[in-house]
């Protein structure tokens, strides 16, 4: 991948310096200690995008280091091999004694579930409710939207409890802990970061129909052509 | 056949959905609208298109002496947002904007802001000519503006550089048809470039590859 090491650089200062300035170091000293009741009954849901990873990365170092760690891996034609093998190394690397249960999904690896993304929500609820845990704390930040503002930071949901640790989170604070504590997110962040912007950058599914809405199908077909026949190929 | 060099002059940025534009399916798609004429507008998804298409351009082996886009100067890519709504005649009523028939779409595009975009081929200069003057805009999103083209200009190409120029790739090429390659992919090679009956490991356009 070809990055451009000076401006990488550029921002990796301005996310250091936030991080003084920001006082992000307060705000995960209060979400370690938010989280802190909810751990053992509880699962932390890691995708492996930017805000859950500095979840773990706060419950794994300052919590609870042989926590549960839940991921779900989305099968290759949703997420290329490359970016899961990222991603799970960066798991281990950031909570080495957490208990990590992975769940495939199975549909994921046919072609059919980049456009079919229904049994997605089946698959995945059910995958959920199997697990059987109490709480499940998840990296949902207020800032992302309207909709996840008005969830609020513990929801109750049938069957769990919902726990959002880094809620007050602003994507400026997620990226300077990212920076400040070396957190490992997948490369392929910084390709998109590049177009996007770093406010508005995402880690989702690749060429995914549900996403369609946003556009990003067509973003990832020019960013990611290299998937887009062979999820198995490596940039 | 004759080797030409197709420039076209841009008045605004081409919007990409892949990082190159094939010339061979410009020109096929140019030739499919003429012979379809409206039914262009219908064909079925899915199925590659079966008209026999007569595009002017040379093939070795079943490959297309057509380059890959050439954008100039070489542009840094942008990102434009924008909402599609449904510009309909609503119902009365509630109506469900989230999914269905009046889906909203709040969409982003990638855009390279480029002021040339030059092709090299190997095809019959009138014709190729003929079917380039038809072409109002290039890439994606044209109904808003994106890749309008403000003139064109078909000229001979010094040499043959439709798969090859200088040791570099100007097109994807199968690697089945090379002895070297630096790099490679699964990609398209012949049109229609979207039909995955046609991906095959080729060559990477702009790496450095020796024909077999």
């Amino acid at each position: 991948m070809n990055l451009d090491a000076e401006w990488l650089e550029r921002w990796r200062e301005y996310f250091l310096t936030w991080y003084e300035e920001g006082g992000v170091e307060a705000k995960a000293e209060e979400a370690a200690e938010f989280a802190q009741p909810y751990l053992d009954e509880g699962i932390a849901s890691v995708s492996g995008g930017k805000d859950s990873m500095a979840m773990l990365h706060i419950l794994a170092t300052r919590c609870k280091p042989d926590l549960r760690v839940f991921h779900w891996d989305h099968g290759p034609w949703l997420m290329p091999r490359e970016v899961e093998e990222e991603v799970l190394e960066g798991i281990r690397a950031v909570a080495p004694g957490a208990e990590l249960i992975v769940r495939r999904y199975r549909f994921g690896w046919s072609e059919g579930s980049r456009v079919d993304w229904r049994p997605w929500y089946r698959e995945f609820f059910s995958a959920l409710r199997s697990l059987g845990f109490k709480y499940h704390l998840l990296g949902v930040r207020a800032d992302e939207g309207c909709r996840r503002r008005a969830r609020g930071r513990v929801v109750q949901r049938k069957q769990w409890v919902e726990v959002h640790p880094v809620y007050h989170f602003s994507w400026r604070d997620v990226w300077a802990y990212i920076f400040r504590h070396r957190v490992p997110v997948p490369r392929v962040y910084f390709r998109y970061t590049r177009l996007l912007g770093w406010d508005r950058v995402r880690l989702v599914t690749f060429f995914d129909r549900e996403f369609e809405k946003y556009g990003q199908p067509q973003l990832d077909k020019l960013l990611s052509w290299r998937w887009l026949h062979d999820p198995q190929a490596e940039s | 056949m004759e080797p030409l060099e197709v420039v076209f002059r841009l008045k605004t940025p081409v919007a990409l959905g892949f990082p190159w534009i094939s010339f061979d399916s410009l020109l096929a798609h140019v030739k499919l609208k003429e012979l379809l004429g409206e039914h262009y507008y219908a064909l079925p998804t899915k199925i590659p298109a079966s008209a026999d298409l007569d595009v002017p351009v040379k093939l070795w082996r079943d490959v297309p002496v057509a380059s890959v886009s050439i954008f100039e100067p070489e542009p840094l890519l942008q990102v434009f947002s924008y909402f599609k709504r449904g510009d309909l005649p609503f119902p009365r009523g509630k109506v469900s904007r989230a999914s269905g028939f009046f889906k909203d779409f709040y969409l982003k595009t990638a855009y390279a802001p480029a002021e040339r975009v030059r092709f090299y081929c190997t095809g019959e200069r009138e014709e190729v000519e003929r079917l380039c003057r038809k072409v109002p805009a290039l890439g994606k999103e044209r109904n808003i503006g994106f890749g309008f083209v403000e003139g064109v200009e078909v000229r001979e190409a010094e040499g043959e550089w439709g798969l090859v120029k200088d040791g570099v790739a100007m097109r994807p090429i199968p690697v089945e048809y090379l002895k070297r390659w630096e790099d490679a992919a699964f990609l398209a090679y012949k049109p229609p470039y979207w039909s995955k009956h046609n991906v095959k490991l080729c060559c990477i356009p702009f790496t450095r590859v020796e024909l077999a």
